[in-house]
């Protein structure tokens, strides 16, 4: 029994690391221009995709494809925020936004599904079945830890790019106080474009880490998009610290239900707990609001 | 009484013209199975059902200011519950589509009381999150056979004239619903909500009780365009009840026909309908246009085809507004 919880505990806390670099770029987005990016599940997916692309033209393992996909979806996040996304913000109203993301998340939702097919991939295997014996009868698998490591890392990194780079301060003063920032001469709306770009460098990264671990096909970003959610909202908007632990609750919640309530239904333990969490404290459990 | 464009200066004889025209229309969708060829009367069949479940999207989002993102939750339980009672214990089909309405009315009643604690986007939030529990948990549920769905026997020998009729019913009551509520002083209150809520309520407007009738209204049409459906389709099962397709298809009917407009989802749902059939042999492809043209049409015209005409026109046939 104990060896079990042990297992649980551990690969909970590096799976919930991983859930927690998904939500980062779809919190910063949230949090900084009021964004909420319903495709950015499908981004990373789409990330997953470029790196099994990548990986079929090039050979390799998939850490080496990140030096293409990150670079593409930092692009893609720039253009997308530049051309569509700025321009829908000035609608009135909240629903513009919300409505032009689900339909971006449709688009590529679809697109994959009809350049790839509807099978599910994987990226890299090997890597994923090696495991590091951590006891006499159950061992982490490799690639957890891995995703642990890259995890704090990019999250680390994140907190440090916002506190001590000038477009870090930029973002943090945009949103704050649109019109502030601009009198002292910040370009609120590239600075915007910017934190897409840096949004997607994170779900890139994330979606390599999960094409890694798990399987993926066209429609896994809506599963993993409700994750994500599920992060910010325990975590609180901005929270990073937050992220990192409601990263970490969603993920021990998942695998506890996995083990009490079968696999088939693991993911509705997440949804439940986050559900509990919204209905008590919307503003999320580690927010300062 | 408003003159349509063009005949200000005779108002009496503007009467009839608008509304011959729209008895007209209802005419020819009333004697359609009889004229008709039949794949027509299968697409208008859809087309009522889209109808029903937008204009009550719509009536959520566009009138009570609730973007949901789980409306298929209704449907799949309008649908499942004419499976289980007619499969299961052999209850008459049409009472049972009733009760799946009462089911979807009292599973929203259940699920607003965490629902209705959030605002905004983190109600959206949440109701795509109890789509997709919903859909997780029915696919593990043995009661409902999981995954592998149930076969609707009893509409095995239903004949397509039976069916498009009651969808007509279904859809044409709908928009009928939506016209008497937005006349009333529920809707006065509704589009008070949704302008400005705070002042609405100072001016007396119960906020809580007016979005609840309007969440629960909206899942009992759902759950019976649901249950409607399904026996149309005669086979359901989760993957499909309660997938994300659903709020795909209410989604744009109502952006690309005109969010807040009575007409809109008319015209989104005949566009989608026609859509859907001629690009059904390009698996997605139909879902990827509508997502690019409904990109361009929040773009261009943020208020869809009928608004945008309603704004620049005066045109308008069903109007919400008080005479």
């Amino acid at each position: 029994m104990a060896h079990i919880t042990l297992q649980i505990l551990l690969s909970g806390i590096m799976l919930g690391t991983l859930y927690a670099i998904i939500a980062i770029g779809l919190s910063a987005v949230f949090g900084i221009m009021g964004i909420i990016n319903l495709a950015h599940g499908d981004l990373m997916i789409g990330a997953s995709y470029i790196s099994f692309v990548t990986l079929g033209l090039m050979g390799g393992n998939a850490f080496i494809s990140l030096v293409i996909v990150v670079p593409v979806l930092a692009l893609i996040g720039f253009a997308l925020q530049h051309f569509l996304l700025n321009r829908v913000m000035n609608k009135k109203g909240a629903e513009p936004v919300l409505l032009t993301t689900f339909g971006l998340s449709v688009i590529i939702e679809n697109g994959l599904l009809l350049v790839f097919s509807p099978n599910t991939q994987t990226l890299a295997r090997s890597l994923a079945l090696r495991g590091i014996p951590l006891g006499p009868s159950f061992s982490i698998p490799l690639i957890y830890v891995i995703d642990f490591f890259v995890g704090l890392a990019v999250i680390v990194g994140f907190a440090v790019f916002l506190k001590k780079t000038y477009l870090g301060l930029a973002i943090r003063a945009a949103s704050d106080d649109e019109t502030a920032a601009t009198l002292q001469g910040v370009n609120c709306r590239l600075v915007y474009s910017y934190t897409m770009g840096v949004s997607m460098i994170t779900a890139a990264i994330a979606g390599v880490l999960v094409g890694t671990t798990f399987t993926f096909f066209p429609y896994t970003g809506t599963d993993y998009l409700t994750l994500a959610f599920g992060v910010i909202v325990i975590g609180g908007l901005g929270n990073l610290a937050g992220t990192l632990a409601a990263g970490i609750i969603l993920g021990l919640a998942q695998l506890t239900g996995s083990y009490l309530l079968g696999t088939g239904n693991q993911l509705l333990a997440a949804y439940l707990v986050l559900l509990i969490v919204l209905a008590i404290k919307p503003q999320g459990i580690f927010s300062r609001a | 009484m408003q003159a349509a464009a063009g005949n200000e200066g005779s108002p009496r004889k503007v009467y009839p013209v608008k509304y011959v025209v729209f008895l007209f229309v209802l005419l020819v969708f009333l004697t359609m199975p009889a004229w008709a060829p039949r794949y027509t009367v299968f697409i208008f069949l859809l087309f009522f059902l889209y109808l029903a479940v937008s204009e009550m999207w719509n009536l959520l989002a566009g009138y009570s200011g609730l973007v949901s993102l789980g409306q298929q939750v209704f449907v799949g339980l309008g649908g499942y519950t004419v499976a289980v009672l007619s499969v299961y214990y052999g209850i008459n089909i049409w009472i049972s589509v009733v009760l799946g309405g009462l089911m979807a009315v009292a599973i929203a009643l259940i699920i607003s009381i965490p629902l209705f604690r959030m605002k905004g986007a983190y109600f959206a939030i949440a109701t795509l999150i109890v789509g997709e529990s919903c859909k997780i948990f029915f696919g593990n549920w043995q009661y409902v056979r999981q995954g592998q769905g149930i076969m609707i026997t009893a509409s095995y020998h239903m004949s397509t004239t039976l069916e498009y009729y009651i969808a007509l019913v279904i859809g044409a009551g709908s928009v009928a619903l939506m016209y008497l509520i937005l006349r009333s002083g529920f809707g006065l209150g509704l589009m008070a909500i949704r302008d400005n809520d705070v002042s609405a309520e100072t001016l007396g407007v119960e906020i809580f009780r007016f979005k609840l009738s309007c969440f629960l209204i909206s899942a009992f049409v759902t759950g019976i365009a649901g249950g409607m459906f399904y026996i149309y389709q005669v086979y359901i099962q989760p993957a499909s009840a309660f997938a994300i397709d659903w709020i795909v298809v209410m989604l744009f009917v109502v952006i690309i026909g005109g969010i807040g407009t009575i007409e809109g989802p008319v015209i989104g749902s005949i566009i989608y309908v026609l859509l859907q059939q001629y690009l059904s042999q390009y698996n997605g492809l139909d879902l990827l246009i509508l997502g690019a043209v409904a990109i361009v049409v929040i773009l261009v015209a943020p208020a869809g085809i009928w608004g945008t005409l309603q704004e620049k026109y005066g045109f308008e046939i069903l109007t919400a507004r008080r005479r």
